[in-house]
């Protein structure tokens, strides 16, 4: 077994223009968001999320722009937290991302 | 979305699927769901295509070094996330010693093998839950995030919510 231990910094580094990510939680909990804020610090765009029940840590890239495409089967941050900004703003009206949802 | 992971997980191009039937996202999205006749008995069987994440990212409670990670409290579809992705991220609360892993093998939910980088990260779902290390929402920061959004400034969001982390 090899230590994997880096930095948010260099572990944020390994995502490159147009990936798909699978993003792990469910709403509020137990979302990776502090490394989707870390991308959000960074140029890195055209990105793809999946996952069963996305919330805040995805809603950040949709957010800022920085991805294009989300595949859900659920999308929302659940009780007071409500609906998903980010993604709202990046898919309703003329919004830019496109939703592939899979129930 | 789950029999998506699965097939993606598996190795396979697409997966069949119940209950989609009467759903208009079968029509709506051709490029992800198909209608195929069963080779075995020639009904209708609706098809989801594989997705193979590049990478997943997974926030967990406790990990090693090398990327053993157990979940605490549910883990949702985290494990079949790390097994659709060719690689998995993980940060975690803490970095525990392989030894604590060992001694309940089942609950390791991600092996090393599947893991390319492990970010100790405490505080990392905040402003959301990590059950059980911080159960409720912080709501300053939450609402915080949602005026954000609102004014675009997400980027200075994250620069506050990272500050005095590398």
């Amino acid at each position: 077994m090899r230590d994997k231990r880096m930095s948010l910094s260099q572990a944020s580094g390994l995502i490159r223009d147009g990936m798909l990510l699978a993003v792990g939680g469910n709403g509020m909990h137990r979302n990776p968001t502090l490394f989707c804020l870390e991308l959000a610090r960074k140029p890195v765009k055209e990105l793809k999320l999946c996952g069963a029940a996305l919330g805040i840590a995805a809603d950040v890239l949709l957010a800022t722009g920085q991805a294009d495409t989300a595949y859900f089967g659920f999308f929302g941050l659940e009780n007071e937290a409500g609906l998903a900004p980010g993604m709202r703003k990046a898919m309703e009206g003329d919004g830019h991302a496109r939703a592939v949802e899979g129930s | 979305m789950i029999n998506a992971l699965r097939a993606g997980a598996y190795g396979i191009p697409f997966m069949p699927v119940g209950g989609m039937w009467g759903s208009d996202l079968v029509s709506i999205r051709p490029e992800f769901f198909q209608v195929m006749k069963s080779p075995f008995d020639g009904k209708d069987v609706v098809c989801v295509r594989a997705l193979v994440p590049d990478y997943a990212i997974v926030h967990v409670q406790e990990a090693d070094a090398f990327g053993n990670a157990r979940i605490l409290g549910p883990s949702y579809q985290d494990a079949l996330l790390t097994r659709a992705a060719r690689k998995t991220i993980l940060t975690t609360e803490r970095i525990v010693g392989t030894y604590r892993l060992r001694e309940e093998p089942k609950l390791t939910a991600v092996p090393h093998f599947l893991v390319e980088a492990v970010v100790e990260l405490p505080g990392g779902a905040k402003p959301g839950i990590c059950y059980p290390e911080y159960q409720t929402v912080d709501w300053d920061d939450f609402r915080a995030y949602q005026r954000a959004v609102k004014e675009d400034g997400v980027p200075q969001f994250a620069e506050r919510m990272l500050e005095g982390r590398a």
